[in-house]
Parts: C-alpha cells; structure tokens; sequence
C-alpha cells in the first residue's frame, strides 16, 4: 500500500514537474515575444538564401542587415507614441528560392509574428508570390527585389517595391546602344535578336526595348524574339536560332544561374555579336569566375553600382565591406539597404507602429540621401519606385565601367565588342 | 535552317546524349537488382561535381582525371551507404514506399550536408577546355563536351564489360532473373546487392563530375537530372545498359529539337509553328506520360519486367 503510494506520489511529482517544464517553455517564449514587442520594432525580412537565387538572395539579406545595424547602432527608430526610441528586431526566413514557401512565409511573418513590416521577395517570381499577403494582412510589404511591373499593376495599398520597373532596363538599352548608333560607334538598322527568360521580368524587359525601338524607326530590326524557361540546362535549340537569325545584336534578360549557363554555351558554339547584354546581370563575381574573360564587355542595364560618383555611395560601399568581409560587387544589397532605410524612416514618420500609419507614411517617404542612382528613393503612386538605371560594361581584367548616361560614366563604352 | 545547321543541332544532341547515358545509367543498375527507386542519386551526382572542383582548386586535378578518380572513392561510398542504410530495407520484387523515402530522406540530408560545406553560392570549373570549340566548316563542337561525351562513352563500355564478363555481372544477372533460384545456387545477395549500390553511386559520382564541368553547381544541383534520368529508364527500359543509351539518345534529341522544327498546331489551324524554347521542359515530362500511356501496364508494368543485362 505504502509502495503504491508512493509510486503514485512519484508520478506525481513528475506529471507536475512536467507541466511546471512545459508551462515554462510555453510561457517564456510567449512572455519573451510580448517583451520584444514591446521594446522592439519586429521587422520580417523572407530572402532566399539556399536555392538557386541564393545569391542575390543572401547580398540583399546582407544589406537590409546592414541598415538595421547601422539604425540599431544610433540607438533605434524614434516612436512618439511609445515615447523613447525603439531597436529593429529582425525575423528572417529563407524561402529556399520556392514561391510558395515564399508566400507561406511571408504570410508567417505578417500574421503569427505580427511584424509591422516584411522586406523581401529576391527575384520576380517570388516577389509575386509574397505581394498577394501585403493587403491580406494590411501590413507594409516592400519588395527589394522584384521590378517587374505586374506586381504593382494590381492595385495593392500595401505593397512597395525599391527597384526601378525592368522595362526601364529595356528602355536604357535602347537609350544606350541608340547613344551608339547616333556617336557613330555602331551603324543604324541593326539585326537584334532577344532571347528572355518567360516570366513578367523578362516580357517586360521586352517591352520596354521594343518601346524605345518603334519610337526610333530605322535604328533596329528585332529579328528574333523568343523566351526560354527558368533554370534551364540546356540553350542549344534557341541559340542555334540566334545564329540563324544573323543578328548584330544579343540581348538576354536571364537570372544569374541561367545567364552563366546560357552564356557558357553560347561561348562554346562561337557566337559573336557586335553588342551582348543579359539585361540586369553582367558584372557578378560568380558569373566572371564561371567564364572568365568570356564575360569582357557584356553590358547591363542595373540598379547600382559601386562606381557611381555619390559620397553615400561610396560610404556604403565601405560599411557592407567592413559588415560583411567582401566587396559589394553586384547591385542587388543596395535597393535592400535603402528599402530597410526607408521604412525606418516611414516608421518615425508614422510615429507609431500602427501597419496602416506605416503605410501611409511610406506613401509620403522620401530618402534623400539614397545610395541608388538619382539620390533620392520615393514610391509612386503604384508603391513602386522609379529612378534611372545605369549601364555597365565589363573590361578585361575583372574590371567594369559605368558607360552609360555619360555624366556618370567612369569610362568609354566598348562598341563593337572585339572577336577574340 | 538549313542542313548543316540541322546537323549542329544532331551533334550537340548526340554529345548531350552521352552525358545523360551515363547520368543514368547508375539508377538503372541499382534498380534493376534492389528494386530501389534511387532518390539520392541527384545528392550523389551533386556530389561527384564538388568532389571534381575540390580536386581541381586544391590539387590542381584536371577534372576529367577527377570523374575518373570518382569512380572507386563513391563506389566505396555507396558500399557504405549501403552497409550503413539500404541493408536494412525490406527485401521485395517491386519498389516500396519505404526504399523511396529513405533515399528521399538521404538526398535531403546530402542536400544539407551540401550547404554546410560549400555554401549556397553557384560553383564552376573553369579550365582552358571550358570555353573553347573546334571549328569543323559552319559547325562549332564544344572541347568540353566531346571530351565529356568520349569519357562517358569509355565507362558506359567498361560498365558492359563487367556485366558480360565478370563473376559479378553474372550474379547480377541470376539475382535478376530468379532471385531465389540465385540464392539456391550459392549467389551472395547481400554481397551483389552491396557492390550493385557501390557502381550505381560510383555512375551517379563519375557523371555528376562531368556535369560539373558543363554547367554551374550548388548544392541543389541534380534535381532537373534526375527527372531526365526517369525519363530514360522508363524510355530505354531496365533491359541493358544499351537500353538506357538509347533512351539518352531520343530524349536528347527530341529536347534538342523540339525548339528547332516547325510542327503543325492545332491551335494555329495545323500550320507549322516552332515550339517556344520556354516549352522545352515540358517535352521528357510529355515524353513519360506517352512513353507510360503506350505501354498497357504503365510504369508498374515496366518495372515488373526483368532485367536482362545480357
């Protein structure tokens, strides 16, 4: 009897010690969150940085976490209802390059860890995917990531974009090789054969060159025009095409894996145009490392540069190196540094942490001292942004120079392109 | 396009062709005696690409000698894998929904395993081969290529040799055909199923170093192969290694030119249009679905019927 006491004492004692154990682990975390919330500013940030767009996805990553430090290190975003100045506590998610863990997690971060903001969506096809939750769960979404216009076409109230629209990069590059044309460099009615990928990026990226080609009768012939799948593996089929089309012209708008692979395989059967450009991609480390000397003189239409002249510019060039241990060699941290500056400027404009005032101020911001090209980053009317874009031009010896608009050029455009 | 433009394109089908014989050929086998649909094999093959750029970058190995050097390193590793993991699978004439997920289960963790030692950036080798091509008239072969193409060819050779002539291959065969019968007379079928898994990984290793030096890799690279390597399994049948060459030939040809012939349309009134490049993926997919929907038993069918490595 004794011993079945006990025993049932000893049961006891452990169901209670087990649900003391469980309480606790239910109710810190809980009592943790509700002091982060209430000392904090929760900021979700959801960036692939596994997958094939790792990448870019981890240098926007890297940028966004450098103005968080940046605003955190000068003692936090001033809120006037809360009364005190208030840190950045950033959640992030790695979507893994999967649009629906992207919209999933997106969702995550807007409803169950009730961020007042979610940065994020790194390519197009992800960016759509997450832009669906922003007025779901009427919170600020700003995509640093994503330009094509679709997203912004759909009247959203809650979603914001730092990049300029991709047909822009179209446009510039009709701007630019017509610079060409016209300087006498390149001789007018040039052969142009588009190969893009099949998604709102790269149909606007086409749209956008075809717009400045009709404008400017007489400058080019689009002879070919056809799209290809993302991640692809295998050009042969629709470079053979290019070839038989005879252009003068190259022009792809592809994401980095497709840009390296489709690149390497147009080396490897002997194509040469007078001008090759893969829309926003050229000048990355990894693309220059893969093919070497084979990616001299590709030219692409971005959005930044470590090039451009302005002071701020070049200051964030130096913190994201002493930030992260590497150069900022490729565009994409810039649009996610300034996306993270802006919205903490939207915040202490709102002076709350009311998602709606947010959004109404982030209507309304303006970053004067912004990194990108133009100075100053402000949302139009549709939430995204609009400033122009730069040309770049690889040159031998891992070296790349702003060509194009001229008062920002740091050297001469290449034209034609030497056949080695 | 013309003639010689069409026999460019038959080329670099028939190149392509040879890498994705023997990116498939190690499914096959480890298929064809456990019955293992072999999930990993894209981890393998991811894999055997790394292990290509690691001999390249710090013992400055031409990465063909490193394929080649793959070959006995991830023939052990699949005998490991296989002593540490498959053994323990129950034995059964048809694939098992718990084969399936253990090899799922370990592509996931070799995925991983992956992003902790390299990261997640896109990787390339880069030697004087890469970029380079022989000019025959109108026609330009990638160096790469075709020494990919003749690598794969020499092993694919070697593979039927070992099939036709060893002690081994004939083990594979008896297991195959009767493996109760194999047992009777004295085949090991632990042993041969352990070497079987050891050759199909040393395959998977061997082609994924060729694929490295076709393409850039990261750690998720093997996916879109291993769908093709389906592809050609269900298409040359589980009947020879000559069988998965031909299913390789017809895949890579008619990915090749579905983008590059003009073919009537329905939706355009059955006059000629091209395919648009952005469809090509769909073709092995249409390609498995019309190989499965010919024959009457379907994919359950197909991997009923035996094995003939003879």
């Amino acid at each position: 009897m004794r011993k079945s006491q006990i025993f049932v004492g000893g049961h006891f004692r452990r169901i209670t010690a087990l649900a003391i154990l469980l309480g606790g682990i239910t109710f810190f975390p809980g009592s943790m969150r509700a002091l982060a919330a209430d000392d904090t500013i929760t900021i979700g940030v959801v960036l692939p940085t596994t997958g094939s767009e790792s990448k870019p996805g981890q240098y926007q990553k890297e940028g966004i976490e450098l103005a968080i430090k940046q605003i955190n290190d000068a003692g936090g975003i001033m809120v006037k209802s809360k009364g005190k100045k208030l840190k950045i506590n950033e959640i992030f998610y790695d979507d893994g390059t999967d649009s629906k863990k992207s919209a999933s997690l997106t969702e995550r971060a807007m409803s169950s860890d009730n961020a007042v903001a979610v940065l994020g969506g790194y390519s197009t096809a992800l960016g759509t995917a997450e832009s669906v939750m922003a007025d779901r769960y009427k919170t600020p979404w700003i995509t640093t990531g994503a330009g094509a216009t679709a997203i912004f076409g759909k009247g959203y109230q809650y979603a914001f974009g730092t990049l300029s629209p991709v047909a822009l990069i179209g446009t510039t590059t009709g701007e630019f090789l017509g610079s060409l044309i016209d300087q006498g460099k390149l001789k007018k009615g040039l052969k142009v054969a588009i190969v893009v990928e099949n998604t709102d990026h790269g149909v606007d990226y086409v749209q956008g060159f075809t717009e400045w080609s009709n404008k400017h009768a007489g400058y080019f012939e689009i002879v070919l025009n056809e799209k290809f799948e993302l991640n692809a593996t295998d050009f042969s089929g629709v470079l053979q095409k290019v070839k038989t089309s005879k252009a003068d012209i190259f022009l792809s708008d592809a994401h980095l894996p497709d840009y390296i692979t489709m690149h390497r395989q147009y080396l490897q059967n002997g194509l040469h145009h007078q001008m090759v450009s893969y829309g926003a991609r050229g000048p990355e480390a990894g693309a220059r490392q893969a093919l070497g000397a084979g990616t001299d003189y590709i030219f692409s239409g971005i959005w930044w540069s470590n090039k451009l002249p302005y002071p701020q510019a070049k200051k964030f060039a130096e913190d994201y190196k002493a930030f992260t241990g590497h150069d900022v060699d490729s565009w994409y941290a810039a649009p996610a540094y300034d996306g993270m500056r802006i919205l903490a400027k939207a915040i202490e404009a709102a002076g709350s942490l009311d998602k709606t005032a947010i959004r109404d101020a982030l209507k309304k911001a303006q970053l004067k001292d912004s990194v990108l090209p133009g100075q100053v980053l402000k949302f139009g009317a549709n939430g995204q942004s609009e400033y122009p874009f730069v040309i770049t031009q690889n040159k031998p010896d891992n070296k790349v120079d702003i060509v194009f608009p001229k008062d920002a050029a740091t050297g001469p455009p290449v034209a034609p392109t030497p056949n080695k | 396009m013309d003639a010689v433009e069409y026999l460019d394109l038959l080329l670099k089908a028939l190149l392509l062709a040879g890498v994705y014989a023997a990116m498939a050929v190690g499914m096959t086998v480890i298929y064809g005696v456990m019955k293992i649909v072999n999930l990993a094999h894209a981890g393998f093959l991811m894999l055997g690409a790394y292990f290509a750029l690691e001999m390249f970058q710090r013992f400055h190995i031409d990465p063909i000698l490193g394929a080649v050097m793959a070959l006995p390193v991830f023939f052990l590793f699949g005998m490991l894998v296989h002593w540490i993991l498959v053994r323990w699978l129950p034995k059964s004439d048809t694939p098992t929904l718990a084969s399936l997920l253990l090899m799922f289960g370990f592509l996931l963790v070799l995925q991983n395993v992956g992003y902790l030692l390299w990261g997640t950036e896109d990787q390339s080798i880069l030697t004087p081969l890469t970029l380079s091509s022989v000019q025959i008239g109108e026609i330009s072969i990638a160096k790469v290529k075709l020494v990919v193409f003749v690598a794969a060819v020499v092993c694919m050779i070697v593979l039927q040799i070992v099939l036709h002539r060893s002690w081994f291959g004939r083990s594979m065969r008896a297991l195959i055909q009767n493996p109760y019968a194999a047992k009777i007379v004295g085949v090991d079928d632990q042993r041969t199923a352990r070497l079987t898994f050891g050759l199909g990984t040393a395959f998977a290793g061997f082609a994924g170093a060729l694929l490295g030096m076709l393409y850039s890799f990261s750690p998720d690279f093997g996916r879109p192969f291993l769908l093709r390597s389906f592809v050609i399994i269900v298409l040359g049948g589980l009947e020879s290694v000559s069988g998965v060459a031909l299913g390789a030939i017809v895949l890579a040809v008619l990915e090749t030119f579905s983008t590059a012939i003009p073919l009537p349309w329905y939706w355009h009134k059955w006059s000629f249009y091209y395919l648009p490049p952005s469809y090509q993926p769909v073709v092995p997919f249409a390609l498995l679905v019309l190989v499965l929907v010919i024959m009457p038993k379907g994919l359950a069918g197909l991997f009923n019927r035996k094995w003939k490595a003879a």
